[in-house]
Parts: structure tokens; sequence; C-alpha cells
């Protein structure tokens, strides 16, 4: 079995046009989010990123290809496996145009073409847990020798669909998102395009495990045992105790009932609880793409010691403080993502430079 | 490199006419405020484990679902309803492949490693699955909107 390790990086989001603008927007308290006019009168607030083409495609493809050059995917040869995450594909196209010509496979291949990219492409679509899915499936076929490097890409770009969608199911809050906070309303999407450059090469960030589990009981909602299977088979998967971990990124999107529900869950597996981090009031909730965003964020954070600030008070009763500061020699980190259709999806990341 | 052993593989194309009433029939009650693709994929996915002589999926086997269709008729229906800023939430969420994993785990009463991984090339898709899966097997099925769903319950030999 070979290990896998992060590559490399890039990220596009409402901080900024690359990790490395984003960092500082982030030192600097962050960006607010704009307003997203749905027609009707409905408007809802949206994370966006601040590159403004009427053309959705071309402005996809510019995106994209910037970002995936910024994990260095593109320097090398392209032959590994790629894999496009996403809840909302092209819908953002479909949606202005009208043409539904092509199938649900359509959207990755033409991604893979902007970028000359010659490997098998894969389309993952789990809802918000797409990008981790994406991320453990490119770890599998490295780690068994299938490939030596592959590509994740998390893409989720404007559209009225997935604001209405979401805006209709009652789970947007109507300005901000405040994860774990007292005064929490609800989610504030946001869009990115993250790339992950997986690798067999040793580097910082090793990819030690993760898990993924379903449960339907609840499809718009977060299952507190599921919420444990998930975090107690990431753990097994990566070889560590609960104890090990020394920073949670958990989805912490400022839903009144599921920060509860998953707050309530990690108490149980985690005692106590390591630090905890949250990045969706920095860039909002990037659904398919939120994974692979917030992966390269967070270690991004990490790195630097830039972390995201809180100005509103957090929910005392969940007994799960977000870090106000970078913890210091954090070894493991377990980062997972909680979605609508039951996902429940972890990864678990080392440093071996903590 | 280890063998794989077929227990079960369904193959409903074309559509028997009643698809809907025997699934309804075989469930004893018909699935609510899931869309017809995700219909259609509990039917094929029901058929394949009953022909594999299993009440249930077994804990620790993984599912994959792949389609080229996709919720193409949900899809369809939000995109008008967006140019009007009106969605429906079931509609939006029955556009989801996500959707499908839940009403799968629901009605087959089960909690696991389920996603929608998509390819071209289905060799692939069955490869990458194989390779995640581990002693409990797997339940893998494509489906196609109005047109087909098979399925597949395999495990290791």
């Amino acid at each position: 079995m070979n290990e896998v390790y992060l590559a490399g990086r890039g990220l596009a989001s409402a901080l900024g046009p690359d990790l490395g603008t984003g960092l500082i927007a982030l030192s600097q308290g962050g960006v607010a989010p704009s307003r997203f006019e749905l027609g009707g009168g409905l408007a809802w607030p949206l994370y966006t990123i601040a590159e403004h083409d009427a053309d959705w495609t071309a402005r996809a493809r510019r995106i994209t290809q910037r970002v995936a050059a910024q994990s260095g995917a593109l320097a090398g040869q392209r032959t590994g496996p790629l894999f496009v995450a996403s809840t909302s594909l092209d819908i953002g196209a479909r949606e202005n145009s009208g043409d539904f010509d092509g199938d649900y496979q359509t959207f990755a291949e033409t991604v893979a073409a902007w970028l000359d990219w010659c490997g098998p492409v894969f389309t993952v679509s789990t809802a918000c847990t797409s990008g981790l899915n994406a991320l453990l499936s490119a770890r599998t076929l490295i780690r068994n020798g299938h490939a030596d490097h592959a590509l994740v890409l998390g893409l989720e770009l404007r559209n009225r669909v997935t604001v209405g969608g979401f805006g209709g199911m009652q789970l947007l809050a109507p300005t901000r998102a405040l994860p774990f906070g007292e005064a929490r309303e609800g989610l504030v999407l946001g869009e990115a395009v993250a790339a992950l450059h997986l690798s067999s090469q040793t580097s910082r960030w090793r990819i030690a495990g993760g898990a993924n589990v379903v449960n339907g009981q609840d499809p718009a909602g977060a299952v507190p045992g599921a919420v444990v299977a998930m975090c107690r088979q990431a753990l097994a998967s990566s070889g560590l105790e609960p104890h090990d971990i020394a920073l949670i990124k958990p989805q912490a999107a400022g839903s009144p009932v599921n920060d509860a529900t998953e707050a309530r869950a990690l108490r149980q597996v985690f005692d106590p609880l390591p630090a905890l981090a949250s990045l969706k009031a920095a860039i909002g909730h990037t659904l398919g793409a939120a994974g692979a965003a917030e992966v390269a964020l967070l270690t991004a954070c990490l790195e630097t010691g830039i972390w995201p600030t809180f100005d509103y008070a957090q929910d005392a009763s969940l007994n799960a403080p977000l870090a106000d500061r970078a913890p210091q020699h954090v070894r493991y980190v377990l980062a997972s993502i909680l979605g609508f259709g039951g996902g429940h999806a972890a990864i678990v990341l080392e440093d071996r430079e903590a | 490199m280890s063998s794989w052993h077929t227990l079960a593989h369904v193959v409903a194309d074309p559509l028997p006419a009643d698809w809907r009433d025997q699934l309804a029939k075989r469930l004893g009650q018909r699935p609510r405020r899931i869309g017809p693709w995700a219909e259609l994929a509990l039917y094929g996915a029901r058929l394949c484990l009953d022909a594999a002589q299993e009440p249930a999926l077994a804990a620790g086997a993984q599912m994959r679902v792949a389609s080229l269709s996709g919720p193409v008729s949900a899809a369809r229906t939000i995109t008008e309803q967006a140019r009007t800023g009106l969605l429906m939430p079931y509609a939006f969420m029955q556009s989801q492949p996500s959707q499908i994993l839940a009403a799968l785990s629901q009605h087959l009463a089960w909690q696991g490693d389920a996603r929608f991984t998509l390819c071209r090339d289905k060799h692939a898709v069955l490869q990458l699955a194989q390779q995640e899966c581990g002693a409990a097997g797997l339940l893998i099925g494509w489906v196609e909107e109005d047109q087909r769903t098979e399925w597949w319950r395999m495990v290791r030999d």
C-alpha cells in the first residue's frame, strides 16, 4: 500500500482568487457575503468569487484553469484520475441557456478538456460530502498503486437553482452564517473552486484515512449515530484513537439543529473535545466543493498561523467552543462534512512537520 | 488482486409497465417524496437483494450508484422553477443524486458507505468500487431514468 500525500492545493473563494490572497483577506477579518437576487423580490446572502463575467461557462473555465494550476497538478503529467466533485455541476449554464444536451458526465469531461487532462474522469455527487468522497476515492486509487497522482476538483459556482432550492427548504440565514453561534439562523452558501493535487510522493500533509457514512433517516439533516460512526470509522482507518486528534474541523454550518446534533455527537466520541475550527463564516457553505475547499484553506491556515476570527457569541450550550487562534503542534486533524441526503464524511490528515 | 463472486445480477430493460406497483407491493408502501429516478434505483436494488436472498443489505457492505441520465426530469423541473425564483423544496432535493442514496438507506434500513460516482467507462466505476470495498461486499447499480435499472450484488471470493 502506498501512502498518499497532499502535493499541492488551490482555492478560489470569496476570500480571493487564490489561497495567498485569501489568507491575507482572512487575516484582515474576512469578507462579507453579497446579496444574490433570485427574482420575484427574493434575495439571499451568498459568498461570491469576485470575478464578474456574464458568461457562466467562460468564468467557470477561467477560474478552474487558474485554481488547478495553483495546485501544481498541471505542471506534470496529467494522466492520473481526475475527480470532479459538485452538487450543481453546470446547472448555472443550463439555467441560462435551457440547453439540456449532454448527460451527467458531460461537465466533468468538459472540465478535463479545459485542463488538457488525459486520465480517467470521474463525477462525484453526494451533496455536501462530494469533495471529501472524491478525496477518499482518489486516495484509494493511489494507495492501491493504480495511480501515482490524482486531481480532486471541487466546483460550486453561482446559480439560481441552488440558492432557490436551499431557500425553499428554509435552510438559509437571512444575513450571515454563525457556525456554532448563539444566534445562528441557518446556512449561507458560497462559491468555490478548489483543487487538491494528491501524490504518492512524500510531502507535508498525509491523508491518513477517512470514512463516509450515509443514513437516510433524515434526508435533510445529520443523524447523531451516523456522525459517531463516521468519526470512529475515520479513526480506525487511520490507526488512531480519539485522543490522537488535536483539531477537528466540523461541518458547523450555522444550522440551528444540525450544529447542535453535530456537537453532541462529537462529544460522544471525543472527551474532552480537541480544538475546533470552522471556516464557513469565512467562505460560506460551498456544498459539493466544501470538502476540498476547506481542506485547502485549513491546511494553509495551520501552516501560516492565520486563523478565522469570530465576532459573534458562540452557543455555550453546545459546549463546543471554536478556537480563536491557530492551535500549536497539531499533528492529526479530523475534517468532516455533513450533507443533506444523509451524508456524513470525514478525513484524517497528518501534518508530518508538527 | 482478489477475485469477486456475483451473488445476484438483475436488469430491468425494458421496464415492466407495472414496476411502480411492484415496488410499492414489495415495500408495503409507495415511496414518498422521491423522484422517478430514485424510485427506479430502489426498484432495482430491492430486486437485486431479493435475488441474492438478502432481506437487508449487510452492514459493512458498500453501495455505489452510477447513471448517465441522472435525475434529469427533476433537473429540468427546477431549472424552469428557478426562472420564476420559486423552487419547490422536494423538486430541488429530487434533483440531487444524494437523495437516491438517502432513499436507498431509508428503505433498505441500512447505514453505510454509499456514493454516486460516475465515469464514462463502466469498468472504471466497478474497479474503483471494488477497491473501496471490504469483506461485506458491494451493491452497485446503473440507473437510467425512465429506461433501465441494472444491479449487482458482489462479494470477494
